[in-house]
């Protein structure tokens, strides 16, 4: 971690900037006032649950890189039901958007899982490519089916009063969907740690070979994992929609499937560790904000600081097995 | 120009990024290290590409060693990690994937900063070889391309006759077979690994400065646009060789063309479905053949010589 930002800090200050300044902005802005702590935690919901869509599936040793995709995919759905059936009550309409939006990420995931199983077609392809093809969806319905004549961007109408999530703290405004995210990583903790078909997959990820002769149906487990990775980021999108856009807004999977595998890395793999690193990463990517505001510094900077961190925790592995 | 000679001229052009990228990742999986940065570091390749030739007042060529140069650092940071330190290539690569979208805008901001009308450099142009061009049809979509077009031609025949016809192409290939067996005839397996990674990310980064010197000019964010990870579909419907790689990029090619085309010029299905395409029908071609494709014995997996038996 230190070692990533002293060298972090030699090409910052090689470039001119004022580097404790900028740490200081990096690592204090979302402490220093309650807006910039729900900023935070703003970013932290979409991190955590990408983290472990990633996370998930690494624990069977399958790699879900259509975070994406599934996250797009669960903002669709759950925009669809909220546009839809605006007219429904809230007790019926943000449950039902947020469970559509989470079984579109499932559905998003289980064509590349059931290619898997079937014929054995690796998962890294077929979940990127399935990226792509939620771009062109994502695209099509934000300028044809529910397009918003208003918008400069390609954006959709918003989705009805009923299916938007409860506020928490109204100034600044932070949404209920902190708890759903915190809920969920509890539960996921629980599952895997606590229950057979959890130490399966923690199995089937250690030694394939071991756990089907010792009668884990492996492959099936493999596209368990990679459906359930899947619903985590469709709920990403479905809490993305009904707590911050109330629409759908061409781009809003941000950078979240690269920072999402970048904690899953970072965490190695521990979903206890999972949170924890979401929760550094967001305060990360608050500070770069801020710095670029403030500095001028390229919002990408923060990306070579958090690389850093990835590759000097990946080496310390190999130091503590010599 | 008759509309299938236009439309073969372009899949020649737009072949080029594929065959590179894909020779390359051939290269690396040939010697059992598999490379899935492909997308960072054809992200990489281009902006580094890019600013090579902005800076040095529309030299192509400097920005296209640039570009190669970059994508060879990227190769000897896979080879290291994954052979010396015998770290999981998948892990590796995503990590070097991260760095490379990173590092890609990140130079670009740096050098060039926030513009409204982007920075651009001269195209490349037309190469036409003397005599050849003038055969008809064949010398307009063969004969007359830009000099990358013949690079990736010829490449992937050389690439055929060292892989099958030398001796170092078929040490390379024991060592992706069987490296405990080339081993023990005297190959340096490192070495190998070494050489062929780093040479095959060179191509990859190449691949990725084809696309602002040919089709756009200047580079923008994310200009990629999974080219990186089609092209690791590709080498595995090759079925890691060379020749299979270079038909199978005649495809890949054509959907691209036909998908930019009908996207012009409109056949009554809305565009982002057209657009679509190539990302479906590499998925749809997956599906009878993935199964039965040849791939390197070792693919994947990290050699150690101190080991008793190979898992």
């Amino acid at each position: 971690m230190g070692a990533s930002f002293v060298a972090a800090g030699i090409f910052l200050g090689a470039l001119g900037f004022d580097v404790p300044r900028a740490y200081a902005t990096i690592l204090f802005t979302s402490f220093r006032t309650p807006n910039g702590f729900v900023q935070t935690l703003l970013k932290f919901i979409p991190l955590l649950l990408l983290a472990l869509s990633f996370t998930v599936p690494l624990a069977a040793w399958k790699f879900n890189i259509g975070g994406e995709g599934q996250l797009l995919a669960g903002a669709i759905g759950s925009a669809a039901v909220g546009i839809l059936l605006s007219g429904l009550p809230a007790f019926l309409l943000l449950p039902l958007g947020i469970m559509t939006g989470t079984l579109s990420g499932a559905v998003w995931a289980a064509l590349p899982a059931w290619l898997l199983y079937r014929f054995g077609i690796n998962e890294i392809l077929t979940t990127v490519l399935m990226n792509f093809i939620s771009f062109g969806l994502l695209d099509y319905v934000t300028t044809e089916v529910w397009r918003d004549p208003a918008a400069g961007h390609p954006t959709s109408i918003p989705i009805g009063a009923g299916a938007h999530l409860p506020l928490l703290i109204s100034s600044p405004p932070l949404h209920a969907g902190i708890v759903v995210a915190i809920g969920v990583a509890i539960a996921i903790y629980f599952f895997i740690s606590r229950t057979t078909a959890g130490y399966e997959l923690l199995a089937t990820g250690a030694n394939p070979r071991a756990s089907l002769i010792h009668g884990i149906a492996v492959r099936r487990i493999s596209l368990l994992a990679l459906i359930l990775g899947g619903a985590l980021a469709g709920l990403a999108g479905a809490i993305e929609v009904a707590g911050v856009h109330h629409r759908l807004i061409e781009g809003m999977q941000s950078n979240y499937l690269l920072l999402g595998i970048l904690i899953g890395l970072i965490a190695r793999g521990n979903i206890l560790a999972v949170p924890f690193v979401a929760f550094s990463i967001a305060v990360l990517e608050v500070g770069a904000r801020a710095l670029q505001r403030t500095m001028m510094v390229p919002l990408e900077m923060v990306f070579i600081i958090e690389g850093l961190i990835l590759v000097f925790v990946l080496l310390s592995d190999v130091v503590r097995r010599r | 120009m008759d509309v299938f000679v236009l439309f073969s001229k372009l899949v020649m052009l737009t072949l080029v990024p594929y065959v590179l990228a894909s020779q390359g990742t051939m290269l690396g999986g040939r010697a059992g290290v598999f490379n899935v940065a492909q997308e960072g570091i054809m992200l990489a390749g281009a902006s580094v590409g890019f600013l090579g030739a902005y800076l040095s007042g529309g030299n192509l060529v400097q920005g296209a060693l640039l570009a190669m140069v970059m994508g060879g650092l990227f190769g000897l940071a896979l080879a290291y990690f994954t052979t010396t330190l015998k770290m999981d290539q998948f892990v590796i690569g995503l990590a070097l994937f991260f760095i490379g979208l990173a590092l890609s805008t990140l130079l670009y901001k740096l050098v060039v900063g926030v513009t409204l009308t982007p920075p651009l450099i001269p195209t490349l142009q037309e190469l036409p070889l003397p005599g050849l061009s003038h055969i008809p049809v064949l010398g307009e979509v063969l004969f007359k391309q830009n000099i990358l077009v013949y690079l990736a031609i010829l490449l992937s025949l050389a690439l055929y006759v060292f892989l099958y016809h030398t001796g170092p192409g078929m040490a390379l290939r024991a060592v992706g077979e069987n490296p405990m067996a080339a081993d023990s005839l005297g190959v340096n397996v490192s070495a190998m690994r070494y050489l062929a990674t780093i040479s095959g990310s060179m191509l990859i980064g190449l691949a990725g400065a084809y696309l602002p010197m040919v089709y756009t000019g200047t580079f923008t964010e994310g200009m990629v646009r999974g080219r990186g990870w089609l092209s690791i579909a590709l080498t595995f419907f090759g079925g890691w060789s060379p020749h299979l790689i270079f038909l199978g990029s005649l495809f890949f090619a054509a959907v691209e063309v036909l998908a930019f085309r009908v996207q012009v010029t409109g056949v009554g299905v809305p565009y982002q479905f057209v657009l679509m395409l190539p990302y479906v029908a590499t998925i749809l071609v997956m599906l009878p053949t993935f199964r039965r494709l040849r791939i390197p014995a070792f693919l994947g997996r990290n050699y150690d010589r101190e080991r008793r038996a190979l898992l």
